[in-house]
């Protein structure tokens, strides 16, 4: 227990200086004086050095993949490559319009519908879309046009519902109830898609059935044939969630599998940096059924010339501005050109052996509800720490302290005081030793530094009901509650 | 090949050793024979350099915009990003990291976060700000689906000036619950929105909501969104703002504004030829349950100091499932850092300098478009900012817009659907000359543009 995150007692941004006098913008010719402000926008005024010293510190109060390992089940939190960065800075990259003449950005359209055929491969499918902004986007998306395809076929009054699975994660119904399904969950047997209920759930109302292969407790869904003939026979599309891709890369994908159409998160398999919570890329890949609806414009060759195309007549249109992020689809097309089809291989390979060895070790010390046969993750439960009246989240906090990030916790929600624990191929078998080794003593501590921790970050346990309770959102509120020795102009 | 999968030491013989199993291949038993595939077909692993070099040949056939004078226009900019935003942004604490589910390690950017809330907030003038969406339309989209969530209605209501693709996107938002967006007609000489039509509509019922832009998909600034929140009542009002705009024209929370949404690209994040971009979305206090997405709020820790961390999460997806405000997981926070630190690195005289320097720039070059035969600029008779709208009485946008691209001027975004079968509207370009431009390339366009009319049209 060496590990200390920097603790900066850094002031807020506006209490570095004065905020702006209550003076007025300044008047534009040409611009009613009814539109101009009343009073100039306040935010201070700081020198670049007082700004940068500032992100600084707060950048040391932080905990990225390059401060250690990160185990945040479903998240696949693997190690961004610098090269990536590097291309993505390149002025032909970056300083580039998509509302350029298509004669000056040749470069970007052949590397999208590159990375496209790439993905198509990867993932069986008929065509891609780097459209999506996230991976719920590309849910969203996908389900605009599976209801699109229902339409066209005269039953949209009738296909009105999305079947899913207990162990789903939430971004699945939440997404269902966006594009108009109602939602109905599918209990499990023994972590995996129980057939009889989903048999017995499958009608002529079902729109969709959305899976995630390997499922969220970690657990490859092994009856995917079966599952998909069913939903299949009820005239239903079978969605596949690809936010577990990684652990089956080259060894099966959703097109094979029987899915009809799928997300993939460009931020997780592919590498390309989450940001502390975004941009991500939520690339759609679909079979030939709902091909024709993937979102306008698509990138087409002709010759040897790119074009955006916008003629699909039957496309649902657009869900976002330009097309994709660009800056993750070039990160990505880095990240599998590097690898080519033995190193995709070996990352799915490498995953599932980390994943299989960790389980084994901390399967020692608390229980595992399902088959010990894992693949990217694996779920353990934390209720025996009851009795030494502490909790799964008293052990995350501990994590902190030991210079490790904690895993996913509380889900998947059909297992008590759930732990989800995912190390990618990226991470070295020192790093899950110690990691195993931190988790141990965590679980050898006593209740008491349980609770008190983590004692080793830049704050203490942090009093989330009170946040909840007296909302504090903004610096327009901490000077509503007059809780900050802020400079009121 | 690279070295990104751990393999030190032969180290995967002794993970396979202690599972005590012969290969991999065990591992994956449970996959059915059926399922199992052969070659990807995606070639072989290369070596970083070769990577490189690889990505940089193609890249070379773009055409970036330092190679142009660039006049884009719409939500998307081009502005020079001081040194220190990508210095900060690039910090791989903040780039590495994933969504602050543990707060009392992520303290960093939650209060970047926090800061990123604040400044819209003010620029806005509504109350409350969550920690961003993918980009304008999307957080436009999500604003529509709040709306709904406040008043009862069918129709929403946007100006028919609003590019197409937000409309496109709107309509997909829409489209979900079974909702319509409706488009408010704009009137032919000024640009401005039809009031009459606004207060016919709400006078109808079933309306749910209104959205209205500034400066709107032409350009104009349209002083009647200070009477919108009079004509609409009850029903929520939307604006989508520019934040620059916002640097010098009164925040939309004063004159009543429910919802104010912005494509925040502009503020530190480069172009990427379109993406990662910024979402803008902020709400008043009282419809804080129905926020989407993520939101930080200010708290403290067990000794009582300042901290920071998400809240207010059973709005949200992982705990309220189907019943959440929003599906929201992955937002854009790396961008909303990059839009924070770029407004303090600027600071806020000098985002009002900018945006009065573009107005001036602006105002020049359309001056100088208007006197051309042939061509109508500004288009329409009402205030505009930094970008306006050029009409071609003859000819083509496209050709316009490829005539000047050979002379190495990008002279501006056309307007109108560009899917074969949609209404043809009139040749309009969306025209911005960006902050990179000055009076020699304003002056190129104009005798480009000049020399085109001249020769008929280009047609």
């Amino acid at each position: 227990m060496s590990y200390r995150q920097a603790r900066w007692e850094e002031p807020a941004l506006w209490d570095l200086a004065h905020a702006h006098a209550p003076e007025a913008a300044p008047a534009i010719p040409g611009v009613p004086d009814r539109f101009r402000r009343r009073q100039a926008l306040r935010w201070p005024e700081l020198s670049e050095p007082t700004v940068v010293r500032h992100y600084t510190r707060l950048s040391q109060m932080n905990f990225g993949i390059d401060s250690g390992v990160y185990p945040l089940g479903s998240c696949t939190m693997k190690y961004n490559p610098k090269v990536s960065e590097l291309l993505a800075r390149r002025p032909g990259a970056a300083q580039l319009h998509p509302y350029q003449p298509e004669a000056t950005v040749q470069g970007s359209l052949e590397i999208s519908w590159r990375l496209e055929r790439l993905l198509a491969k990867i993932t069986g499918f008929h065509e891609v879309s780097l459209q999506p902004a996230a991976g719920a986007h590309g849910e969203y998306t996908a389900l605009l046009m599976v209801k699109a395809h229902f339409r066209e076929l005269g039953e949209p009054e009738r296909r009105t519902e999305v079947l899913l699975p207990d162990t789903a994660h939430g971004t699945n119904p939440a997404s269902a109830s966006m594009a108009g399904f109602v939602t109905r969950e599918i209990p499990s047997k023994d972590g995996c898609v129980d057939l009889g209920a989903l048999k017995a759930a499958l009608s002529e109302r079902t729109a969709c059935f959305m899976l995630t292969n390997p499922n969220t407790a970690g657990l490859f869904e092994s009856e995917i044939l079966e599952i998909a003939e069913a939903v299949h026979g009820a005239g239903a599309m079978l969605y596949y969630d690809g936010a577990n891709l990684n652990a089956i890369l080259g060894v099966t994908n959703p097109g094979r599998m029987g899915f009809d159409i799928a997300h993939l998160n460009l931020h997780k398999t592919f590498a390309t940096p989450h940001g502390g919570g975004g941009p991500g890329a939520g690339v759609i890949g679909a079979g030939e059924t709902l091909a024709p609806y993937l979102p306008v414009p698509r990138v087409a060759k002709a010759g040897r010339r790119f074009r955006l195309d916008y003629d699909r007549p039957r496309s649902i249109g657009k869900v976002k501005l330009a097309y994709g992020n660009f800056g993750l689809d070039l990160r990505a097309y880095a990240f599998i050109l590097a690898h080519g089809e033995e190193g995709l291989k070996h990352i799915a390979r490498r995953a599932v052996l980390n994943s299989n060895y960790l389980g084994a070790r901390l399967g020692r010390r608390l229980p595992r509800p399902f088959r010990t046969l894992v693949k990217h993750e694996f779920v353990l439960s934390g209720a025996p720490l009851r009795e030494k009246g502490v909790r799964t989240l008293d052990l995350a906090k501990r994590l902190l302290d030991e210079g490790v990030h904690a895993p996913t916790v509380y889900f998947p929600t059909l297992v008590e005081e759930a732990l989800m624990i995912e190390l990618p191929e990226t991470e070295s078998k020192r790093e899950l030793d110690e990691f195993a080794a931190a988790v141990e003593r965590a679980l050898d501590d006593s209740p008491e530094h349980l609770r008190a921790a983590p004692t080793s970050c830049s704050v203490a346990r942090i009093d989330e009901v009170r946040a909840a309770r007296e909302p504090v959102l903004s610096w327009k509120d901490v000077r509503a509650a007059g809780s900050a020795k802020v400079e009121t102009p | 090949m690279v070295r990104w999968i751990s393999d030190e030491a032969g180290e995967e013989a002794a993970l396979l050793q202690a599972l005590g199993l012969p290969s991999t291949e065990e591992l994956f038993r449970d996959v059915p024979k059926k399922a199992r595939l052969g070659r990807l077909g995606v070639g072989a692993a290369r070596e970083e350099e070769e990577v490189v070099a690889e990505v940089d040949r193609l890249l070379e056939r773009n055409r970036p915009l330092g190679r142009f004078a660039n006049f884009l226009g719409g939500r998307i900019a081009s502005r020079y990003l001081p040194a220190a935003v990508d210095a900060i942004v690039a910090r791989s604490e903040f780039y590495t990291s994933y969504t602050p589910y543990q707060a009392e390690a992520s303290q960093g950017m939650l209060r970047a976060l926090f800061e990123f809330q604040s400044l819209w907030v003010e620029l806005s003038g509504v109350d409350v700000a969550n920690a961003s969406l993918y980009d304008g339309a999307s957080a436009a989209g999500e604003a529509l689906l709040f709306c709904r969530r406040l008043h009862e209605g069918r129709r929403f209501l946007v100006p028919a000036s609003l590019p197409w693709e937000e409309k496109s996107v709107l309509a997909n938002y829409a489209s979900g619950p079974g909702l319509v967006v409706e488009e408010v007609p704009y009137d032919d000489r000024t640009g401005l929105l039809d009031l009459g039509f606004v207060r016919n509509a709400v006078g109808k019922g079933d309306v749910f909501g209104l959205l209205a832009d500034v400066p709107n998909g032409f350009g104009i600034l349209d002083e009647q969104l200070f009477e919108l929140k009079a004509t609409l009542g009850e029903v929520p009002y939307v604006v989508a703002a520019d934040p620059l705009a916002l640097s010098v024209l009164e925040p939309p929370g004063a004159y009543g504004a429910d919802v104010v949404v912005g494509e925040g690209q502009g503020f530190g994040i480069p172009p990427s030829f379109g993406g990662p971009l910024l979402g803008l979305f902020a709400c008043r206090r009282e419809h804080l349950r129905q926020l989407p997405g993520r939101v930080v709020g200010a708290t403290v820790d067990a000794y009582g100091r300042p901290a920071y961390t998400l809240t207010l999460q059973t709005r949200e997806q992982h705990i309220r499932r189907s019943r959440a405000t929003s599906n929201i997981c992955t937002n854009e926070s790396l961008m909303a850092l990059a839009f924070v630190v770029y407004a303090s690195v600027v600071g806020p005289k000098g985002l009002a300098s900018l945006e009065t320097s573009l107005a001036e720039k602006a105002r020049t070059l359309a001056s100088a478009l208007g006197s051309i035969s042939g061509l109508r600029a500004p288009r329409f008779d009402a205030p505009y900012l930094g970008e306006f709208t050029l009409e071609l009485g003859r000819g083509t946008t496209a050709a316009f817009v490829d005539r000047l691209r050979r002379r190495r001027i990008l002279a501006g975004t056309p307007l109108g659907d560009p899917r074969p079968g949609s209404p043809k509207g009139p040749e309009r370009l969306l025209v911005a000359p960006s902050p990179s431009v000055g009076e020699k390339e304003i002056a190129r366009y104009a005798t480009a543009a000049k020399a085109w009319s001249a020769s008929s049209g280009g047609s």
